[in-house]
């Protein structure tokens, strides 16, 4: 059969899919080049959502405000979820497509850092001490993010654990609130007898307030997990009294039998069914219950332990600036203006955790949430980071506690009671130490 | 035509070779492949080379990071099959890999039997039975994250309807998710929950091409139902049960999220599988190298159980 002749042959077809590929090759290429440019490239700035919808549309509106010194980059803005995030961040930040400048996980920084992705902070914050930004931050907050080389993030927002109590089944219990040990002893036992657990807490999937409650006991008798040389030394005398504190509380009914795969949907349909009069949760618990169960939710001092001290582990979430910038001195100066005009992330109720500047947390807005206040005033001065009771200031190594599985599996067996706490700490002890060791 | 011609003809028929020779190809040509071979391999190239980058790429980077000291970031040092022998010599490894051929075992299984149980049954003419069909394939149909929140919603905490449930009927306050033996039965009828209506559809598909003259031939041989079941329908979809099986197997090896968003591995990795074990190594203690050689020793598994399951597939065939 004849085939009748084409204008568009199978040689030309051939030539024109080239042809198309190359040239989108070349413009891949030139695409690439330019984003490697200064000037007018915008930076990107990576955030979390760290609160409400609310927060990340004000949030964008903050960053999308910013006027650019002459000469400098603008800033564009994006939000990265929780889901995946140290993926989303990893491939990114490997592939030089992620941020200049971004928030995330409490220990990312170091991370990076680790791995020479991060541009330190050092001349960023040198000039914040001429116009009184430096000295804004609240005590000790700046020195936990010194590593050997620099300053690897700066404080965003503080994420803390705070003892919280039910008025109302604290009342309906004769129950008094707390002030140490044996105080929330008795709490505990005046509430089961009206079939209330006083210590709720969960470590279910997802949900790591459980281990941060449990090293936090031991932060709170004065031990902790890193020693002065930051290196696993966990099998301390005030470890293992703070831990068999525990494993009391759990032999006496105190803790829901099911807390250790609680998630935190499950703490907090447990606060709401009234079913928790007590517990450790974060500084926001009440606003996440809200309706008349938040109401009734109040934080309470710290607590005494029987060594006479007070302590409590919490996390400075921070910024952090990296070395794939379009330009080192834009990004420090988008930081510079983003941290001036940030306070209406908190004095407009966004869900943000607590603020790690002073004039903030002196503001009318915020001063309204008496809770945050108190968490702020009471218990920010006493907390600690994951470096107690060695340091304050972050590094690598506390990522091999940081919601991995081995602190998991701790805390999954001791609020499951059937364990020794020398026992488990020397586990948990073993296992970290293996952990820092492969880290290099 | 004599009998011994058609013989004859038949034999070679069932050999492949037709009447006029064996059948093989024509060799081509020498001299290299023709212009429309040519073009042809130009057509296909791109697309073979952009299977080659989306798989074969990530097959080779992964193998390099087994054998490598790496984190997310960097490929780091080599350090031969050390990963391998650290992961191999750990006893939380052959804890999860107990554990995932029970969650393995059980999800086939137990999915294989509903399924085929619940297709035998709509077999029959029962009303509204589209509508049955319909309903029963929602927990395959749902996204897992929902399947996974209405079953922490069903067992998770002593307000849940069948902690109640348990504790009406005398069990007292049952932990299921708590307790770790509890956990590893919860997970795995959630697993056969979520994987039945795709056994049912497997076996709805087999049965449909089973001729119902067969069973009225063993009726009227005195066959019973049970005989009937052994040896009639399950002989006539063995073929299609082995492919469901080896694909259930795969699902099950591989599966992460209906684990991983019930009980995250736990209580105490009473619930991580190999899967959930190499997530959690890779991602939570950033350790790129003993998490992927954990995969590479499951896809082993998997590849060896799959030629295995295959095979019976081939002497089905020749039978």
């Amino acid at each position: 059969m004849a085939v009748p002749n084409s204008s568009f042959s199978r040689r030309g077809f051939l030539g024109i899919a080239s042809g198309l590929g190359a040239a989108t090759l070349v413009g891949c290429n030139r695409a690439a080049n330019n984003a490697g440019a200064g000037g007018t490239t915008p930076l990107k700035f990576w955030n979390m959502p760290w609160g409400s919808p609310e927060f990340n549309e004000l949030d964008e509106k903050i960053t999308t405000a910013y006027e650019p010194p002459e000469g400098l980059n603008p800033a564009t803005y994006q939000v990265i979820q929780w889901a995946n995030f140290t993926q989303t961040f990893a491939s990114a930040v490997a592939s030089d497509t992620g941020p200049a400048v971004s928030s995330g996980g409490g220990t990312q920084a170091f991370q990076f850092e680790a791995q020479d992705k991060i541009a330190y902070a050092d001349n960023l914050l040198e000039s914040w001490k001429s116009d009184g930004l430096y000295d804004d931050f609240l005590p000790g907050l700046i020195d936990a993010m010194k590593v050997e080389k620099g300053y690897a993030a700066i404080p965003y927002n503080l994420d803390m654990r705070v003892l919280w109590y039910n008025t109302e089944l604290m009342d309906e219990a004769g129950a008094e609130v707390p002030k140490d040990w044996q105080g929330f002893l008795d709490a505990c036992e005046a509430l089961k007898k009206i079939g209330v657990y006083g210590y709720g807490t969960s470590a279910g999937a997802g949900s790591y307030t459980g281990s941060h409650i449990l090293v936090s006991w031991m932060i709170n008798n004065g031990g902790g997990l890193f020693d002065e040389e930051q290196q696993p030394n966990m099998v301390t005398p005030e470890n293992i009294e703070a831990v068999e504190f525990v494993l009391e509380c759990v032999s006496k009914g105190y803790v829901d039998p099911a807390s250790p795969t609680y998630t935190s949907d499950n703490f907090e349909s447990q606060w709401k069914a009234r079913k928790f009069g007590m517990g450790f949760g974060t500084a926001g618990l009440a606003n996440n219950i809200g309706g008349e169960v938040g109401k009734e939710l109040l934080i309470g001092s710290p607590l005494t332990s029987p060594a006479g001290k007070q302590g409590m582990l919490y996390f400075p979430n921070n910024i952090m600036m990296y070395t794939n910038t379009p330009n080192q001195e834009a990004s420090e100066a988008f930081l510079t203006y983003y941290y001036k005009n940030m306070a209406p992330l908190w004095t407009e109720n966004t869900g943000i955790g607590l603020p790690p500047l002073k004039s903030i947390s002196e503001t009318e807005g915020f001063r309204k949430d008496k809770n945050a206040v108190k968490a702020i005033e009471e218990w920010q001065p006493i907390s600690h980071t994951w470096a107690a009771p060695g340091g304050e200031a972050l590094f690598l190594g506390v990522t091999t506690v940081d919601g991995t599985p081995a602190i998991d599996t701790f805390t999954q067996s001791v609020l499951g009671g059937k364990v020794g706490a020398k026992e488990e700490l020397t586990k948990l002890q073993e296992a970290t130490a293996k952990a820092i060791e492969a880290l290099g | 035509m004599s009998g011994g011609v058609l013989t004859e003809r038949f034999a070679r028929a069932r050999r492949g070779v037709g009447v006029r020779g064996n059948g093989r190809p024509v060799p081509a040509g020498r001299g290299g492949p023709n212009r429309a071979t040519l073009t042809l391999i130009l057509l296909a190239g791109p697309s073979l080379a952009l299977l080659l980058l989306i798989n074969l790429y990530p097959l080779l980077y992964a193998g390099m990071q087994s054998v490598r000291a790496g984190n997310l970031i960097n490929l780091g040092r080599f350090v031969g099959l050390a990963n391998y022998a650290e992961v191999l010599s750990t006893p939380e490894f052959w804890d999860s890999a107990l554990f995932t051929v029970i969650f393995t075992v059980t999800g086939v299984f137990g999915s294989w039997l509903i399924g085929l149980g619940l297709a035998l049954l709509l077999r029959t003419r029962i009303p509204a039975g589209g509508l049955f069909k319909v309903l029963l394939l929602l927990p395959w149909v749902v996204p897992v994250v929902v399947s996974a929140t209405a079953w922490n919603w069903l067992v998770a905490t002593p307000q849940s309807p069948l902690p109640i449930l348990a504790e009406t009927l005398g069990f007292g306050n049952v932990l299921f998710l708590a307790d770790p033996m509890l956990a590893k039965i919860t997970v795995c009828v959630f697993k056969v929950w979520i994987s039945f209506p795709f056994m049912m559809m497997m076996m709805s598909s087999a049965l449909a091409g089973v001729d119902r003259t067969v069973y009225e031939a063993a009726k009227v041989d005195g066959a019973t139902g049970w005989q009937a079941l052994r040896e009639i329908t399950l002989p006539l979809v063995s073929r299609s049960t082995y492919i469901s099986w080896i694909l259930m197997t795969i699902f099950c090896v591989n599966d992460f999220p209906t684990i991983f968003l019930l009980t995250g591995g736990g209580p105490v990795n009473a619930t991580t599988s190999l899967v959930v074990m190499a997530y959690r190594t890779v991602f939570q203690n950033f350790q790129t190298g003993p998490g992927v050689a954990i995969a590479f020793l499951m896809t082993l598994v998997l590849v060896v159980i799959s030629v295995l399951l295959y095979r019976q597939i081939r002497k089905v065939d020749i039978a």
